[in-house]
């Protein structure tokens, strides 16, 4: 190989090596989202059985086992990357008033649309009222469009069952 | 401790007395030049297989005391051009005057340890250098901008990685070894480098030893040893201003703007000097602003230095040095997550801080004395002595606490060097060194370490074998001495087109007292001393080849392997509460080739350089890319009214596979992929560089939610007397 075509070779290495763009912005919410969306800070000690973290939604805030179960939207969620301390998710939702969007800690375990997977979940955290922090906030998802900044933390050291806010027994 | 200070009285004594006093000496004096008539500054002259030797001043000129009379071979070698020899007939005096050819090509004349010991020939131990033109060409304000650019090193963060051996560790402690012309650099405290020391202005050369150094130079030196060779002070009056001024681009995507002015940056140096060829001194003052790349980043330094010598006597030479530099920087500790300031919806915004961290700033003072002095007792024996101080200072004011510590490191030192016959030369000498602290987060401490070492080196035919060992004993608050034995060989042989080289080595480094006893909170974390920390240790092995390839390209390439012991990395520890300790937890395995193809296709006018290396740790150690690769080109051709020059140096790291304290920050990392443009103008004693730092806006991070630098575009005029 002669020098000259060394060199050409040398210059296409650098350009394929240049040819990248490095940190990019990375906007919470995906475009063309119709939903909501937003960050989730994690802190204590992630359980070993854990199973996944899922962000779930109920257009009313659930009172029975069968409103926890068959309300939660999306009906099939997918899990959050849970294990840095801050992750992002986005989720599909129709266009409507939310009263309660929360994350939903996992256990190891099968579920099966019973209230028997009250005993593998657990209200991990949820988006709560600015106005009153002690109590959750509604979320509007606007007619095409995406409620962003709904931002919340989950505290794995204070993981709390479904029945402290829902009533319903397990058989 | 005391048999090995006799050992080393006797070894000193035996060598005295075999030396042979030359019954009559003369001078030998002159200049050294390229073939068009400029002067090659920083050249050593000498005569081999003796203690004769100097270094050429900024004109070019030496002088040689006390050579033998009769006839003498006299021999001169510069990075970059091809090394000669004259025998001349030494009377009272006499003049060798050299032309050297430029060779691009060729190696370095200088071991690494030239502070110890110059001689010619290549080293068993892998270097790299920066010369003078090469800082002059990238017109760096800072020392780790150079150094940044040397093949096979990589800065992160301030911190220096040189073949794998340092992570990034908040500035807790160094691997690499900082001599400031031969004088340990190390911060007393902390034990890491502070790079903003000395005025780059100053630096002449950079010499950087790859792999473990400890037989020689001890502590700290267990991944390799960086020496700076301040520039030599020369005679008659002269005088130098430097200007500096320039701007960093805007984030290159609107939600990342944090300001609506440009940041920009600037700087002066002054410095003069006068010299007989009996005495000399030089002072240079300087300053320099920046507002920074990113929210919360400004900085103002503030920097006094100089250096004097001596020539007491025709045998005996005085140089003493000192500088004392003043940093006030804002501290943008960790760029802002989500939630953290005006996210603007984005995840993260490098730009811009946590606003629960603004107001951050750090006062920072550091300055050194030093002396050296050297005898030159004959052809054959020369002894030499120093002293040091260096005392670092700083405050970090956080919105949650105020953190000071004040350092002390005293350093003496004794060697003598023996040329018992032409083929072998033999290095004795003990150390000293004396660190204190008075420290809100590190407590008041004191560390003493006390060291003899020895090193002889002896050709064989054509090859050349260096063995040697360093003892030294390490004690904390005056309680018991730990001792650690550092041995080393190495060798060159000629082969048929290339020289083989290979040593093993052991090296180590002492925890630092901030290591030992630190007690803060880092990542939400109490920080708490870890008193009983033992030495880092590991074991180095070389085998290096380096071979002409296509009459105009050089090729340098070396297999090295690191087995380190202990290695002190943080440790959550939970007990009744999770925190963080450092501890003797790492025994690593850090492999790798290293290769650095140098080619010359239109010499004179175009030299360039591709440096490349592989890197495998096991385990895999945080911080430290797979890859490296630096390709550097310059072009310089001579102008009827001025000469200028264009070049660029790119570099690519790969991404770390790991970080330290993964899950508890951001992860986010990226490879590095770099280009810097320059460009240059010299007519007489003016010279005009524009440097465009990371040309393209690549926007990366090298630790964990710090921001690195953006486009940088600097103008340099330089006026010289």
């Amino acid at each position: 190989m002669s020098l000259r075509a060394a060199a050409a070779l040398v210059t296409v290495l650098a350009a394929a090596l240049a040819c990248d763009a490095g940190l990019e912005p990375q906007p919470i919410c995906a475009r063309g989202l119709v939903g909501v969306c937003g960050t989730i800070r994690f802190s204590g000690t992630i359980p070993d059985s854990t199973d996944n973290v899922f962000v779930a939604a109920y257009a009313s805030f659930p009172h029975t086992c069968n409103e926890l179960i068959f309300n939660r939207q999306p009906f099939i969620p997918s899990s959050v990357p849970y294990t840095d301390s801050l992750s992002l998710y986005s989720i599909e939702l129709l266009p409507d008033t939310y009263e309660w969007v929360l994350a939903v800690w996992k256990k190891v375990g099968n579920l099966t649309l019973s209230a028997n997977d009250t005993t593998l979940l657990r209200v991990a955290g949820y988006y709560r009222n600015p106005a009153d922090s002690t109590q959750p906030g509604s979320v509007t998802v606007p007619a095409g469009s995406v409620a962003d900044s709904v931002d919340f933390k989950v505290d794995f050291d204070n993981l709390r069952p479904a029945t402290d806010f829902v009533t319903c027994t397990v058989r | 401790m005391h048999r090995a200070l006799i050992g080393l009285a006797v070894t000193l004594v035996a060598s005295a007395a075999a030396a042979q006093a030359p019954p009559v000496e003369g001078v030998v004096r002159g200049e050294v030049r390229d073939p068009r008539g400029a002067p090659i500054p920083g050249a050593v002259v000498g005569v081999p297989g003796t203690t004769r030797y100097a270094f050429t001043d900024g004109d070019g000129r030496y002088r040689l005391n006390l050579v033998a009379t009769g006839e003498v071979r006299v021999r001169a070698a510069a990075i970059g051009y091809t090394a000669a020899s004259l025998t001349v007939t030494v009377a009272d005096s006499a003049r060798a005057n050299f032309t050297l050819e430029p060779a691009p090509l060729e190696l370095t004349p200088l071991d690494v340890v030239s502070t110890k010991v110059p001689h010619f020939g290549e080293p068993s131990t892998s270097v790299a250098q920066v010369s003078e033109q090469d800082i002059a060409r990238r017109a760096v304000n800072t020392v780790d901008e150079a150094v940044d650019k040397a093949a096979g090193v990589q800065i992160l963060n301030g911190q220096i990685n040189i073949r794998g051996s340092t992570g990034y560790v908040q500035g807790l402690n160094s691997r690499v070894l900082l001599l400031v012309d031969g004088v340990p650099m190390n911060q007393g405290d902390r034990g890491g480098i502070n790079w903003d020391l000395l005025p780059s202005d100053q630096i002449e050369r950079v010499d950087i030893l790859k792999g473990a150094g400890s037989s020689l130079y001890g502590s700290a030196a267990l991944g390799g040893v960086v020496n700076l060779t301040t520039r030599d002070v020369p005679s008659r009056f002269h005088a130098r201003v430097r200007l500096t001024g320039g701007a960093f681009a805007d984030p290159p995507h609107p939600e990342w703007r944090f300001r609506n002015t440009m940041g920009l940056h600037d700087g002066v140096d002054v410095t003069g000097s006068y010299g007989t060829e009996a005495a000399a001194g030089r002072i240079s003052v300087g300053a320099r602003h920046s507002d920074g790349y990113r929210q919360q980043d400004e900085r103002d330094h503030w920097h006094v230095s100089a250096k004097g010598r001596w020539q007491a006597t025709p045998r005996t030479r005085l140089d003493v040095a000192g500088s004392w530099a003043v940093d006030q920087y804002q501290v943008p500790l960790n760029w802002c997550s989500r939630g953290e300031c005006d996210d603007r919806g984005q995840i993260f915004q490098p730009f811009k801080i946590d606003t629960t961290e603004r107001g951050a700033r750090t006062n920072s003072r550091k300055g050194y004395l030093s002396a050296q002095l050297r005898t030159v007792a004959s052809d054959r024996f020369a002894w030499q002595a120093r002293g040091s101080w260096l005392r670092t200072n700083f405050a970090d004011y956080r919105r949650s606490a105020t953190e000071a510590s004040v350092a002390n490191r005293f350093g003496i030192e004794v060697r003598a060097e023996a040329h018992p016959d032409a083929a072998r030369t033999v290095l004795v000498g003990g150390e000293a060194t004396l660190s204190d602290v008075t420290s809100d987060i590190f407590g008041n401490h004191s560390q003493s370490e006390f060291a003899a070492y020895g090193e002889s080196e002896q050709r064989v035919g054509a090859a050349r074998v260096t063995a040697g060992a360093r003892l030294d004993y390490l004690a904390v608050d005056a309680g018991s001495l730990t001792a650690v034995v550092s041995p080393r060989i190495g060798g060159t042989i000629p082969l048929a087109g290339g020289t083989l080289r290979a040593s093993v080595g052991r090296g180590f480094r002492a925890p630092s007292m901030a290591e030992r006893f630190v007690h803060t909170f880092a990542a939400g974390f109490e920080v708490i001393p870890n008193p009983t920390l033992r030495p880092e240790t590991g074991w180095s092995v070389e085998l290096g080849h380096t071979t002409p390839v296509l009459g105009a390209v050089r090729l340098d390439a070396a297999l090295f392997w690191t087995e380190a012991r202990d290695l002190i990395e943080p440790q959550l520890v939970v007990d009744t509460t999770p925190r963080i300790q450092l501890q003797n937890v790492t025994r690593a395995r850090i492999a790798g080739v290293d290769a650095t193809v140098l080619s010359a296709p239109i010499p004179n006018h175009l030299t360039a350089s591709l440096a490349y290396t592989y890197l495998d740790t096991r385990p895999v150690l945080a911080f430290r890319p797979r890859h490296l690769l630096t390709l550097s080109a310059d072009y310089a051709p001579a102008g009827a009214s001025g000469a200028w020059g264009l070049g660029a140096d790119f570099r690519f790291a790969s991404r770390p596979e790991r970080i330290e304290l993964e899950g508890f920050v951001d992860p986010r990392r990226v490879a590095v992929r770099v280009l810097d443009l320059r460009a240059s103008w010299t007519s007489g004693p003016f010279d005009v560089r524009l440097l465009v730092a990371n040309a393209l806006n690549y926007i990366y991070n090298l630790v964990p939610e710090t921001l690195a630098p953006v486009r940088t575009m600097s103008v340099t005029a330089a006026w010289s007397y």
